[in-house]
């Protein structure tokens, strides 16, 4: 990571009528990093989007790119390109013709625009269709036009909201790995929005946790997964196990007792005696059997799935709390729905949250 | 079972039917009396009409007419179908209600109403005295220039509907994607509002410039009997003169004019469809 603040938007407050959409949201980006924005539907992620490019303007806080405050500039003197969810293909236009437009509208001479248009057809593999009308194109090859019509301007960033939702699922991932690709080839800083967590994991650098009009977390995806650093962020980033309680001491070592359902429980964390947490464990810290970890916990076996290298055992407690348990490699035998199994995780592995 | 495209087409049988016997038998009954003369079937009839100076005149005064009454509802009606395709809520209700109200008005009662506003002391030759452009009133009504702007108001919402309902359907994101992509505003407008709006651009024309040429109750109350256009002169040649011949040659060249407005239109927006 060069320069952490390549985009730099600070306190970005957008409000509707009466409801507050972003409720001052702070985003360093670094050039030629990968960011995706994560969050549920309506949390804002569109918004804060239209207003990096400028096509909607923010009540409140500054949008810096490469040391310029770019907050008042009208969206054609940015250099911020976008790729819609809906792709916005000029429909009275050829598919090379579309590639061409943005360097038409910047003046370019014809001599030059024809190389780059052919350049930019053969990365996204689009050169046979170049004097089709985009209006016969499938989803993915629209797509694809729509990212190479975004690239060929060569904009400082790019920002892709949603740019796989309209793909099905095979063709969504083949065309994650090649958008992944093209970015890294092109050394492209860009940010792109989805509420699809793997989407998220595979293809960024770092990750944008959003929710209700703020950012919760902007870290590596593995942080993310590993120290989410909100009870939201755990939610949305992968699955887990969660246990409501009331904290009954705080220890010297920076752990902490629960008084849960199950007994006491211990995780690493800083709460006053008395609040109430959630502490959460992700599905392969829990190990089978129940020796290697400090919280124990007995219950019952209800489903095992197989997803061939691994395999996901869902248990339930005796008052029906479910509890998920994934594991690598032969499962030990015993295992079936309706046995008891005991199972334990370690402190380092607990989380604790604000209930 | 049929095929359901073919049935679908009886769901036009009535009112091709009802063409049929209100307009295109008519229509053929004029046109054979037009060429079917005493002598035999000839075109002696329209020779004799375009070789007098007089009616290349009023052909002339009906083409120009129509020009620019559809030049005056092009300039007004394109921002206005523009505006009304942005505006939300009630400012949109009250548009919509403001262009499609007075067409509710008959047609006799507005050229009433513009003789009233046309006159010398009417409110167009105040408005241009007080604001500096007129020196002293002069009046409108009976002026080409009082018929073109009676004319055009009548004929706005034929040009503001058309335009709105393709403008309406242009998606605004292609705008937005216009301006990420570097596009000024006016390169926007240029390169992708102006040809996506075409179609109706042209049906706007084809609506205004074909009524404008056949209308008949405006320049009659706005004019008067000292300027024809076809539309008049075939009326008055009918009504007044009872020139069946003359009346049947006004009204086929009216009609050779009108159609090939429209099938003119049609077949430059389809080629704009299909090509660009
Ligand atoms: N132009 C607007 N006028 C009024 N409300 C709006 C407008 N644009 C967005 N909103 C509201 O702002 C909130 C956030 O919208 P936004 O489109 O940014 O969400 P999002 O995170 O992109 O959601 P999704 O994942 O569904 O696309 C929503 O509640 C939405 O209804
Ligand atoms: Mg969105």
């Amino acid at each position: 990571m060069s320069d952490p603040a390549f985009l730099d938007v600070r306190s970005a407050e957008k409000r509707f009528d009466a409801a507050r959409v972003l409720n001052g949201v702070d985003l360093a980006v670094a050039q030629g990093e990968l960011v995706s924005l994560l969050g549920p539907s309506g949390c804002g992620k569109t918004t804060l989007l239209r207003i990096i490019a400028g096509l909607t303007s923010a009540d409140a806080g500054s949008v810096r790119l490469d040391g310029e405050d770019i907050g008042r500039k009208p969206p054609h003197r940015r250099d911020v390109g976008v790729v819609f969810q809906s792709y916005a293909l000029f429909p009275h236009l050829t598919v090379a013709e579309n590639l061409a437009f943005g360097l038409k509208a910047k003046g370019a001479p014809a001599t030059e625009i024809a190389p780059i248009v052919s350049r930019f057809l053969e990365l996204v593999h689009m050169a046979p269709f170049a004097d089709r009308s985009v209006k016969g194109l499938s989803g993915g090859q629209q797509q694809r036009v729509a990212v190479a019509r975004a690239l060929a301007v060569k904009p400082k960033l790019l920002l892709l909201d949603e740019p796989f939702s309209a793909l099905d699922r095979k063709l969504r991932e083949t065309m994650q790995i090649e958008l992944r690709r093209l970015l890294r080839e092109l050394g492209t800083t860009a940010i792109f929005v989805t509420h699809d967590q793997d989407e998220a994991l595979i293809l960024s650098d770092r990750i944008a946790v959003m929710n209700a009009g703020r950012i919760e977390q902007l870290d590596r995806p593995e942080t993310i997964y590993n120290r989410p650093a909100t009870a939201f962020a755990l939610e949305f980033v992968g699955l887990s196990t969660r246990i409501r309680g009331t904290v009954t001491s705080y220890g010297p070592e920076g752990a902490v007792s629960i008084d849960t359902r199950f007994g006491t429980l211990s995780a690493r964390g800083r709460f006053e005696p008395g609040s109430a947490v959630i502490v959460a464990v992700r599905p392969e810290r829990i190990s089978i059997g129940g020796s290697s970890g400090e919280n124990r916990i007995a219950p019952t076996i209800t489903d095992i799935v197989f997803q061939g290298a691994r395999a996901q055992i869902h248990f339930e407690t005796t008052d029906g709390l479910p509890i998920l348990v994934e594991m690598s490699g032969a499962l030990p035998g015993g295992l079936e729905p309706g046995a008891a199994v005991p199972l334990s995780f370690a402190t380092a592995d607990t989380m604790v949250y604000p209930a | 079972m049929q095929q359901p495209q073919f049935r679908i087409w009886w769901l036009a049988v009535p009112a091709l039917g009802y063409l049929l016997i209100a307009y295109a038998a008519p229509l053929v009954y004029l046109l054979m009396r037009s060429v079917i003369r005493p002598e035999g079937v000839s075109l002696q009839l329209f020779s004799a009409f375009l070789s007098d100076d007089y009616n290349l005149r009023v052909i002339g005064n009906t083409l120009r007419i129509a020009l620019l009454v559809t030049l005056l509802c092009l300039a007004i009606g394109y921002p206005v179908a523009l505006a009304l395709a942005r505006a939300r809520g009630i400012a949109q209700v009250l548009l919509l209600t403001a262009i499609i109200l007075p067409l509710s008005i008959g047609v006799v009662v507005k050229a009433f109403a513009w003789q009233i506003v046309l006159r010398r002391d009417g409110a167009i030759a105040k408005f241009l005295v007080a604001t500096g452009i007129w020196d002293e009133p002069k009046r409108l009504l009976f002026t080409e220039p009082g018929l073109v702007i009676g004319a055009a108001n009548v004929f706005l919402p034929f040009m503001i509907l058309p335009i709105y309902s393709v403008v309406r359907q242009i998606d605004p994101r292609l705008s937005e994607a216009g301006a990420t992509l570097g596009a000024s505003p006016l390169h926007r407008f240029r390169k992708i509002i102006l040809p996506l709006t075409m179609p109706g651009l042209i049906t706007g024309i084809a609506f205004v410039f074909s009524m404008s040429l056949s209308m008949f109750v405006i320049p009659s109350l706005l004019m008067g009997d000292r300027f024809q256009t076809l539309a008049t002169l075939t009326g008055r040649s009918f009504l007044l003169m009872r020139n069946e011949a003359l009346g049947s040659a006004t009204a086929v060249v009216l009609l050779v004019l009108a159609v090939s407005v429209v099938v003119g239109s049609t077949w430059v927006s389809r080629r704009l469809m299909r090509g660009g």
